[in-house]
């Protein structure tokens, strides 16, 4: 009860920022130079007649602020307007290529958090040992290498050199095993999995790398705790000490973590659905942009943008879900 | 006498730090008999919490109990032995780490402490807290420590125990908290208690509460205790007896009137000076002239003796330890480690008073007579 | 008497006060052995590029005295970044250390275009440190404005202001500069948009950081008597407020230069920071992904700078950090 009102709560506050979101890029998209059907035309020479039409036709001749009511108007209606040049609702073209980020920024992050965790205990109840220099090593590595780098050199290592696994595209588990040719559901999860491995690894090793620190830090000052002091003193086992005690108080700071990231990871996700061959948002995007098809690149931003407030979202009721204090919002 | 619950002899525990290695702990030996409460006393960094937390060999690193007896209805907590090469080892019948966890901690001595807002996980109930050392200590089943765990709480006094069984510690007054700890010390059964400065975050009115409640529940269920606290009134209205800690070592042992009446050491004497009373004037309560030394680098001789207003030159010498120097009317040993107690033969009359000691004792004010009584 | 107690009771040394001085600072930096490292790193690579930097820039420099010179005539090893040599010169284009037909003279072999790469690899130090450091500069001045001001006015103001970051924070980095410099540019593309593009999109993060500082240090009591004594707002925010919240910003703005560099890079890789034919990681690290396959070295060695570099400003930031903030524990 107290979380569902919790729930509301937060999704009441996003619809400012969401606003804001679509506002922001609606006035980027109209910062371009000249009108945006030349614009869009790349300079080409068209007859001036033509360019009045398509105006009108899209209502680009109306002043801007109308243009944004209307835009808003129809995104509530889960109108995001039509591609110039792929002449399809942006929408369809966004629903066919969510799933496939989806996949990758979950599994990146779940591959971030099920390494980080365990290394970041160990080298927080080894510190100063060298399993603790090792974690630190490891860390400032994967926070000062670019993910699209990690991703080619993994390609150039187990798909070019070794030829282990396969170096582009994605299998989707949602699609039916016979479209690969799978022989049975056996053989089209071990190809998921073979095809999510290494971009799954390139985008989540910057994660990996935050979450390792901020967990040692958190281990380390919650095993100083004073209620770890005193189940100490009752003679709880160090081992239930450390999982249990310690542990879920120092999550918390973990959580936010993974909900304010997720902004890295989809920016991430662009370059390496790119360098992976992944027919994903970030690729649409880049497609748009590419074609300067303005139409789709505010729908993919505001939908990206959705997804992170949304993706906030979830983590703050995870956290409210773990500390009691947030939702009687009587902390001291 | 019987023998004591717990006896400790020549306790030493050290902190071995960059800047030196801290003597937290010096050599220090007191008893604790059945159904008492002793006071442990001094100023912060005088040991006190250190020496508590020795008992059940929590200290942590870089501390290390380096010397010293500790035993507890007749088994080794701690203890040394001389090995034939001449070096110290752990005595076989010293208590190993999973004994401790498993016979000693919680069952046998539980301890309260000082911060009641920190020392309950924010994150659990605080039913769930109370009942999973409720199950650790007493072997009960889930459903019978919860039980337990209820019972608890109606008897230190918390107002509809089911429902805050599932509430958060931050739902909980800061009182509230200390009953909690107080409860979950009492639930496990143990014989000794200590209680670490339990009521020094607490507002006078609800210290007053917490104090009852300990004399009522020690009263009912014959839980010795050692009360570590650095507020000489407390001691007056629940020790039976009292070590006042210096600098890592115990400089008086007394019974409590004894303590009050027949004051036998000056750093206790300063101690109750600066007591804040009713009869006195801010002005006129006497806060102890400086700081205290370093643990690193004690002073040479007796170490209060840079700010005792009866340092002579024999106090820079000798170093005092604690000496018998009257009987109670019941029996009972009074010590203390100050030269000018005859039992010292330190030539201490003869040598010549500090120049500081000198000025220490013209800025003394006028005491009311009848004593320094805290209560 | 008595306030609190921990388990250390006794008193461990003389740290009473912690000096905040420059000398401090500099000292507890140097001492630190991987924060030395960071400012090694750091310091080779300002110095590169501002060698770099003055060599291509010479003709201007000197006003036309030394047209066609480059340093390349004194120091050998390096070629020009972007001659591209007459067929048949720079034909040995795999490195020595992959292939025995590798020449010393292209040590790290050269590009698709037959460009010396070692050479390419030094001059691009100079794009991404002074993107790194103007962009960042942009980031910091302008989030110093908007989180002093919004810290210090509260209120209205405030709500508004952080409203807004929240809002540029909801949309990633990368999406928001590469949109902002594809509309801005009107569909040309350039290294510059994209520092002004990265560096405005910072300005926020900066911000916000800089507004809690301020916060904390607004209720200080000389804030209060300042305010008292009837000091100007903008004199107190100037005077007081910002000095004081400077040395947290200060480590934020190193370490967010390697994020700057790592963005950049990002950016460059997908084409829409610096253009060919001027020699930058990203770019390099763009053009031989067409080369994967067949010469592994090109996407090698862009990546190793970018890596060094950035980790550099980590290490530094990180010294800097524990240097400036006692608190702060590891």
């Amino acid at each position: 009860m107290r979380l569902l009102r919790y729930t509301l709560y937060r999704l009441l506050q996003a619809i400012p920022v969401l606003i804001g979101v679509t506002l922001i890029t609606f006035v980027l998209a109209n910062l371009a130079p000249g009108d945006p059907v030349r614009f869009m035309l790349h300079g080409q020479e068209v007859d001036e007649e033509l360019i009045r039409t398509v105006e009108r036709r899209y209502g680009l001749d109306r002043p801007l602020h109308e243009r944004y009511l209307v835009y808003m108007g129809g995104v509530l209606q889960g109108d995001f307007g039509h591609s110039i040049h792929r002449n399809r609702p942006v929408l369809d073209l966004m629903l066919a290529r969510i799933g496939p980020t989806l996949l990758l920024v979950v599994s990146a992050y779940a591959f971030a958090l099920a390494t980080a965790i365990p290394l970041g205990i160990l080298a927080a109840k080894r510190r100063n040992q060298p399993e603790d220099h090792v974690s630190r090593i490891v860390a400032l590595v994967g926070v000062s290498t670019p993910s699209f780098w990690i991703g080619i050199m993994l390609i150039l290592l187990f798909a070019v050199t070794l030829g282990w696994l396969p170096s582009s595209g994605l299998v989707y588990p949602w699609w039916p095993p016979e479209t690969y040719g799978h022989s049975g559901y056996g053989e089209h999860a071990l190809e998921t999995v073979r095809h999510l491995l290494l971009p799954m690894i390139a985008l989540g090793t910057l994660q990996m790398a935050t979450l390792m620190r901020v967990e040692r830090t958190q281990m380390i000052n919650s095993l100083q705790g004073e209620y770890v002091k005193l189940a100490r003193a009752y003679g709880v086992p160090e081992r239930t000490i450390l999982r249990k005690h310690a542990f879920r108080a120092a999550q918390l700071p973990i959580i936010t973590i993974v909900g304010l990231n997720l902004s890295t990871a989809l920016g991430g996700a662009v370059l390496i659905e790119y360098v992976f061959n992944i027919n994903g948002m970030g690729r649409l995007f880049l497609e748009a942009i590419q074609q300067l098809d303005y139409q789709l690149i505010m729908g993919i931003t505001i939908v990206i943008g959705t997804m992170f407030v949304v993706g906030v979202i979830i983590t703050d009721i995870s956290y409210a879900y773990i500390d009691p204090r947030v939702t009687y919002g009587e902390e001291e | 006498m019987t023998d004591p619950l717990l006896r400790v002899e020549n306790l030493t525990t050290q902190f071995f730090t960059e800047a030196g290695t801290v003597r937290a702990v010096d050599s220090i030996s007191f008893e604790v008999h059945e159904g008492e409460i002793v006071g442990l006393v001094g100023e912060s960094g005088a040991g006190k919490s250190v020496a508590s937390m020795s008992l059940l060999r929590l200290v942590e690193s870089p501390g290390e109990i380096v010397a010293g007896e500790i035993t507890y209805k007749g088994r080794t907590i701690f203890g040394l032995e001389e090995t034939a090469d001449g070096s110290l080892s752990e005595r076989p019948e010293m208590l190993s780490e999973e004994e401790m966890r498993r016979e000693i901690r919680g069952n046998e001595i539980a301890v309260i402490f000082q911060d009641p807002m920190e020392s309950l996980n924010p994150v659990f109930t605080v039913g769930g807290q109370l009942r999973e050392f409720i199950e650790l200590n007493r072997g009960l089943s889930k459903r019978v420590a919860r039980e337990e765990a209820i019972r608890m709480l109606r008897e230190v006094g918390i107002p509809d125990p089911e429902g805050r069984y599932e509430e958060y510690p931050h739902q909980f007054s800061g009182g509230m908290r200390q009953r909690v700890l107080i409860a979950m010390a009492l639930a496990c059964e143990p014989s000794l208690i200590i209680a670490d400065e339990p009521t020094t975050a607490l507002d006078v009115t609800v210290e007053g509460q917490i104090l009852d409640l300990v004399d009522d529940l020690q009263e009912k269920y014959g839980t010795s205790f050692i009360w570590v606290t650095h507020d000489l009134g407390v001691v007056a209205e629940i020790c039976d007896r009292v070590n006042v800690m210096y600098l890592g070592e115990i400089v008086e042992q007394a019974p409590v009137d004894d303590l009050f009446y027949e004051t036998a050491h000056p750093y206790t004497e300063a101690l109750l000076e600066s007591m804040p009373r009713p009869d006195l004037t801010v002005e006129e309560i006497q806060s102890i002239r400086g700081v205290m030394p370093s643990a690193i680098a004690p002073p040479s001789g007796c170490r209060f003796h840079p700010r005792c207003r009866y340092a002579r030159e024999a106090c820079k010498r000798v170093h005092p330890d604690p000496r018998r120097v009257a009987t109670s009317a019941d029996g009972e040993t009074h010590r203390a480690a100050c030269l000018r107690h005859d039992v010292f033969e330190s030539g201490y009359e003869a040598s010549a008073p500090l120049e500081h000691a000198t000025a220490l004792s013209d800025r003394e004010v006028e005491r009311p007579p009848g004593g320094e009584g805290g209560e | 008497m008595a306030v609190g107690e921990s388990q250390l009771e006794t008193d461990t040394g003389s740290r009473t006060e912690v000096d905040y001085g420059w000398r401090h600072t500099v000292s507890t930096v140097m001492g630190d052995t991987t924060a030395r490292w960071g400012f090694y790193i750091v310091a080779f690579v300002f110095l590169v590029s501002a060698y770099t930097m003055v060599d291509s820039n010479l003709a201007r420099l000197t006003f036309g005295a030394f047209e066609d010179f480059t340093f390349a005539e004194w120091l050998p090893i390096f070629d020009h970044p972007e001659r591209i040599p007459p067929p048949g010169e720079g034909e040995s284009n795999v490195p020595p250390a992959f292939h025995a037909e590798g020449s010393m003279a292209n040590p790290l072999g050269t590009d698709p275009a037959g460009r010396d790469y070692f050479t390419r690899i030094v001059y691009g130090a100079q794009v991404s440190v002074s993107v790194g450091v103007v962009s960042t500069l942009i980031g910091f001045v302008g989030g110093t404005i908007i989180g002093a001001v919004s810290g210090f006015y509260g209120g209205k103001v405030d709500d508004a202001l952080m409203r807004a970051v929240e809002t540029v924070y909801a949309i990633p980095p990368l999406i928001l500069i590469i949109v902002f410099t594809v509309f801005v540019s009107g569909g040309s593309p350039d290294i510059i948009y994209a520092v002004f593009g990265v560096g405005i999109a910072f300005i926020p993060v900066f911000a916000r950081i800089i507004r809690s500082e301020v916060l904390s240090v607004r209720e200080m009591d000389y804030i209060e008597a300042a305010r008292a004594s009837g000091v100007k707002n903008r004199d107190i925010i100037r005077r007081h407020v910002i000095p004081n919240s400077f040395a947290p910003v200060l480590v934020y703005a190193t370490l967010q230069i390697g994020v700057t560099i790592l963005i950049v890079a990002g950016l460059s890789f997908l084409g829409y920071g610096a253009q060919p034919p001027t020699p930058d990681w990203g770019q390099m690290l763009s053009v031989s992904h067409g080369y994967m396959h067949s010469n592994v070295w090109l996407s090698i060695w862009p990546g190793v700078a970018i890596l060094l570099t950035i980790m550099g400003f980590n290490l530094f930031g990180d010294g800097l950090q524990d240097a400036l903030d006692p608190r702060i524990d590891d």
